[in-house]
């Protein structure tokens, strides 16, 4: 007897619809899968058998062949064990096939035939073709996020077994995201004495342009970083249903409701490989941190300690906005939108990094610099030096100086809101051949650029960024019209060279 | 084969003899010494190393080349005609023309090598040294010094490093034409080291001298530098340490001097300071201190031909190269345009006094603001601004104008007020 159930696997942060064909026939008594599992898909024979019999079915005594269509792809995980479970059953006579038809099957097995929750379900269930998935219980809420799809919740192989042949209750999906507001996280108000530095995270998100925090230890650059997703705007619906396709997909843990509403802050230990940062994997290709953190914060503190090899591996994803993982089989598109911020000391001595307070010879600090790459360190639109505050600002600090996250967290709705207004995701994105129609400056303006490419104080290239940046700068106070001066003169400040070699004289 | 006059031939013959005995493998200026006093001169000493009569002392290490096979392989006539070629003089203790405070050290240069005018030494010398990583405020008084003290007729002797050194060299050659700086190197004086100072070689070349203990060609070895530290301290009569931090190879000419019986003075710097943490110790254990160009010339008894005891306390108008409080910015002509260039549009002449008036009551008081958020020590920007309480824009663009003006200096995104 055959039976053909559907279900769908993993690829990056897709899904791929998955033909499930179980064939039932003569020969002596066994049980092969073919079609390019991978080990622990492999290894559902084991899971299957024992959840069909600990679920009081009877194990068919015959040849079973169970074959993944289509058999190009490499199926990878355990979200197979339900369908093949299911096939088996059907195929054996001991559930009628037909029932099955119009329903996708998600879930891995128990020994005891109970349900577990799965990686992926909610790209897995969009990946499905049919009206109805049977999902377990645990990862409902997330199946049905998508709508349009009808959501089977349940609890065991059982349990499946007998509600779709109507002898039982599906058991009942969890309402909804319940629009509580998830942690806003640490407040704005909490930072003291740190204007440039609050200036800077607040332009980082009003127009997503990746910052560089230097500074000793002690300063303040984490509590900064910390802060920067309180103040970017709540994620739209679609933002977080690509954000939570990509954190199921990685397996990550979704907030209650399933639904990931927070822009996330992904902080990797610089430790961190490149395939953990960008993606990648052998049989199953797992999206980075990189892609987890999209369409929020990643947050790479010492940065001098990656290695420079995956920081450069950072820079094209960077301006791309994706990132297109490849292995011999296949590849796939991660997506890769998020806002870096970064965080370094100045140098390694400990000190400020100031002439005075630095003990560090040239060389050292020359050293240090240098791994972080030219390219990479130019992608920071942004590069401020934070240092501890006054004293006198830590104990009595001016009230007028500490604005709270949401005062903060409207002014960037609003410059977030006049970008997208003008048709750009960010002014961080704003092409290079547009900068004159969406980023014009006035006259002093140009002539204060002008007069620094002159000096040499800086570079083409920095220059457009300065402009994008002083974009933003004019958007957060509410201008329209081209960028006055004050806001590319802040602009320039905001970039400064904290790793400039001593000069020489002459 | 040379048909000259008996002295002038041998002359020449001395000179490439002392050229060749310094590319003699490791040595020192210990061994050369002796080697010269042992053979009465440096042909006779060429000739005794060849011949393998005199040679290392003790036990050659194996591995080692011995001397006289090594002079084997040297041909002295070229050595000393590529020197000639590259108007370098070479000269040796006991000629006429050796610097005469230099010949009484107790360990001199046993052959010197010299770019420029070496008679420069001769005349009243004093060393102004100090770290390579300097604050714009020691920048700026090294650049002072330089300049006041060769106005004033004296030599400013140093070490062509980056930093205070440079910058002395840089005042000394923007002095008036009664100004001389001699440089001391310690690679080859053909050989521009750190390669971003060449420039500045030159200048000290036409101004004055580069002189060094290492051959023509040869490398700044790390142990060349305590043994130039020593020549800066030999030549000169009064060493004053800008800004050194603790344990600073400038202590290292300081200790030199002491050693010599040559007095040392210091600047004094802000406690907190790293850049004046040797520079204050040496205050601390008994050196004068020094404010100016006048202080030195005070202690060295010199007394000026105007009767004032002091130089006037800010630069002369027209300044002629990138004055230190400005950055210099890797390249000459940048920083030419940044120094000299002239002040930004809008910005009238006469607020120069009025925002670098102590008091700062200028017709910008946002000026006299900030001025005293920047503070004469380095100050991070965003310091300036939480004390301030302007918008980033605004004290951006003051501390622009200030810099202008030469009030502050910015570095690595630290301010620091110069006046």
């Amino acid at each position: 007897m055959l039976a053909t159930v559907s279900s769908a696997t993993l690829l990056g942060v897709e899904g791929c619809a998955i033909r499930v064909e179980v064939h039932v026939g003569n020969g002596l008594p066994g049980f092969s899968i073919v079609g390019l599992p991978d080990a622990t898909c492999r290894e559902a024979r084991d899971r299957v058998r024992a959840a069909v019999v600990s679920s009081g079915f009877k194990w068919p005594q015959h040849r079973i062949t169970v074959n993944l269509a289509p058999t190009s792809v490499r199926k990878a995980g355990s979200g197979m064990d339900l369908p093949i479970a299911v096939g088996v059953l059907g195929a054996d006579g001991q559930l009628d096939p037909s029932l099955c038809d119009g329903i996708a099957f998600f879930g891995e097995l128990g020994l005891d035939g109970s349900l577990r929750r799965l990686a992926g379900t909610l790209p897995l269930v969009g990946a499905a073709r049919e009206p109805a998935v049977v999902v377990p219980v645990a990862c409902a809420a997330e199946a049905s996020l998508l709508g349009g799809t009808r959501v089977l919740a349940a609890v065991s192989l059982r349990n499946v077994v007998l509600a779709i042949a109507g002898q039982d209750q599906w058991s009942r999906v969890p309402g909804a995201a319940p629009a509580t507001e998830q942690d806003p996280g640490e407040d704005l108000a909490d930072v003291r004495g740190q204007p440039v530095g609050r200036l800077a995270v607040e332009v980082a998100a009003a127009g997503g342009h990746h910052l560089l925090l230097v500074g000793p230890p002690g300063a303040g650059k984490t509590m900064l970083a910390r802060r920067i997703p309180g103040i970017l705007p709540p994620l739209t619906r679609a933002e977080a249903l690509d954000v939570t396709r990509v954190h199921s997909a990685a397996g990550l843990e979704l907030p209650p409701g399933a639904l990931v509403l927070r822009p996330p802050f992904r902080v990797p230990h610089h430790s961190a490989s490149m395939v953990s940062l960008i993606g990648g994997g052998t049989t199953q290709i797992r999206p980075g941190e990189l892609s987890c953190s999209s369409h929020g914060v990643l947050f790479l503190d010492e940065l001098g300690e990656f290695s420079s090899s995956v920081l450069d591996a950072l820079r094209q994803p960077l301006e791309d906005g994706a990132v297109v993982v490849c292995r011999a089989r296949h590849s796939v598109r991660l997506p890769a939108q998020c806002l870096l911020v970064a965080a370094m000391n100045p140098c390694p001595c400990g000190g400020d990094g100031s002439p005075a307070g630095c003990r560090c010879s040239e060389a050292a600090r020359a050293r240090y610099a240098s791994k972080v790459s030219g390219p990479l360190l130019d992608r920071f639109d942004l590069r401020v030096a934070v240092d501890p505050p006054d004293v006198s600002d830590l104990v009595a600090p001016d009230p007028a100086a500490t604005e709270t996250s949401a005062t903060v967290a409207a002014r960037v709705a609003r410059a977030r809101g006049r970008a997208a207004a003008r048709g750009v995701r960010c002014n961080a994105a704003i092409p290079g051949r547009r900068l004159d129609e969406l980023a014009a400056i006035d006259g002093a303006s140009r002539r204060l650029l002008e007069h620094r490419l002159r000096q040499g104080r800086l570079s083409a290239r920095g220059m457009h960024r300065v402009r994008r940046v002083a974009r933003t700068l004019a958007d957060l106070a509410g201008e329209e019209g081209a960028v006055a001066e004050e806001h590319v003169l802040a602009a320039l400040a905001l970039r400064s060279e904290p790793f400039a070699p001593s000069r020489g004289v002459a | 084969m040379r048909r000259e006059p008996a002295s002038a031939a041998g002359r020449r013959d001395d000179e490439a003899a002392a050229v060749a005995l310094c590319g003699l493998p490791g040595i020192g200026p210990v061994s050369l010494g002796r080697l010269l006093s042992e053979a009465g001169g440096p042909a006779a000493a060429w000739e005794a190393v060849r011949s393998g009569n005199l040679g290392r002392p003790g036990n050659p290490r194996p591995g080692i080349v011995p001397w006289a096979v090594a002079a084997a392989r040297i041909d002295p006539w070229t050595r000393w005609e590529a020197a000639v070629a590259g108007g370098i003089g070479v000269t040796w203790v006991g000629r006429p023309d050796y610097p005469s405070r230099l010949a009484l050290d107790p360990l001199p240069p046993p052959v010197l090598f010299w770019r420029g005018h070496l008679e420069v030494l001769d005349r009243r010398c004093v060393a102004v040294i100090g770290t390579r990583r300097c604050t714009p405020g020691g920048r700026r008084l090294a650049w002072e010094l330089g300049r006041d003290l060769a106005e004033a007729g004296m030599c400013v002797v140093s070490g062509l490093a980056l930093g205070i050194d440079g910058h002395a060299h840089l005042g000394a050659c923007t002095a008036g034409p009664r100004g001389a700086t001699v440089g001391v190197a310690a690679s080859g004086v053909d050989v521009p080291y750190p390669r971003r100072h060449a420039a500045l070689w030159q200048r000290v070349v036409e101004r004055g001298a580069v002189i060094s203990e290492t051959a023509p060609g040869g490398p700044a070895q790390r142990w060349r530098f305590p043994a130039r530290n020593r020549v800066i301290a030999g030549s000169s009569e009064l060493v004053v340490v800008v800004e050194s931090h603790s344990g600073g190879g400038s202590l290292l000419t300081v200790e030199a001097a002491l050693e010599r019986g040559i007095e040392v003075r210091a600047v004094p710097g802000p406690v907190h300071s790293s850049a004046s943490e040797g520079t204050n110790q040496l205050l601390f254990e008994g050196a004068g201190p020094v404010r100016s160009a006048a202080d030195v010339l005070d202690a060295m008894g010199e007394v000026r031909a105007t009767g004032r005891r002091r130089p006037p306390p800010s630069p002369p108008p027209e300044r002629p190269a990138s004055p230190p409080g400005d950055p210099a910015r890797g390249s000459r002509d940048r920083s030419a345009q940044r120094g000299s260039g002239p002040p930004p549009a809008g910005q009238p002449r006469s607020s120069r006094r009025d925002a670098v008036g102590p008091a700062g009551q200028g017709e910008d008081p946002r000026a006299a603001r900030v001025l005293a958020a920047v503070g004469w020590e380095p100050t991070s920007l965003n310091r300036v601004v939480a004390r301030v309480g302007l918008p980033i824009a605004v004290v951006v663009a003051v501390l622009e104008q200030l810099a202008a003006l030469g009030s502050v200096a910015e570095e690595r995104g630290w301010w620091q007020r110069l006046r």
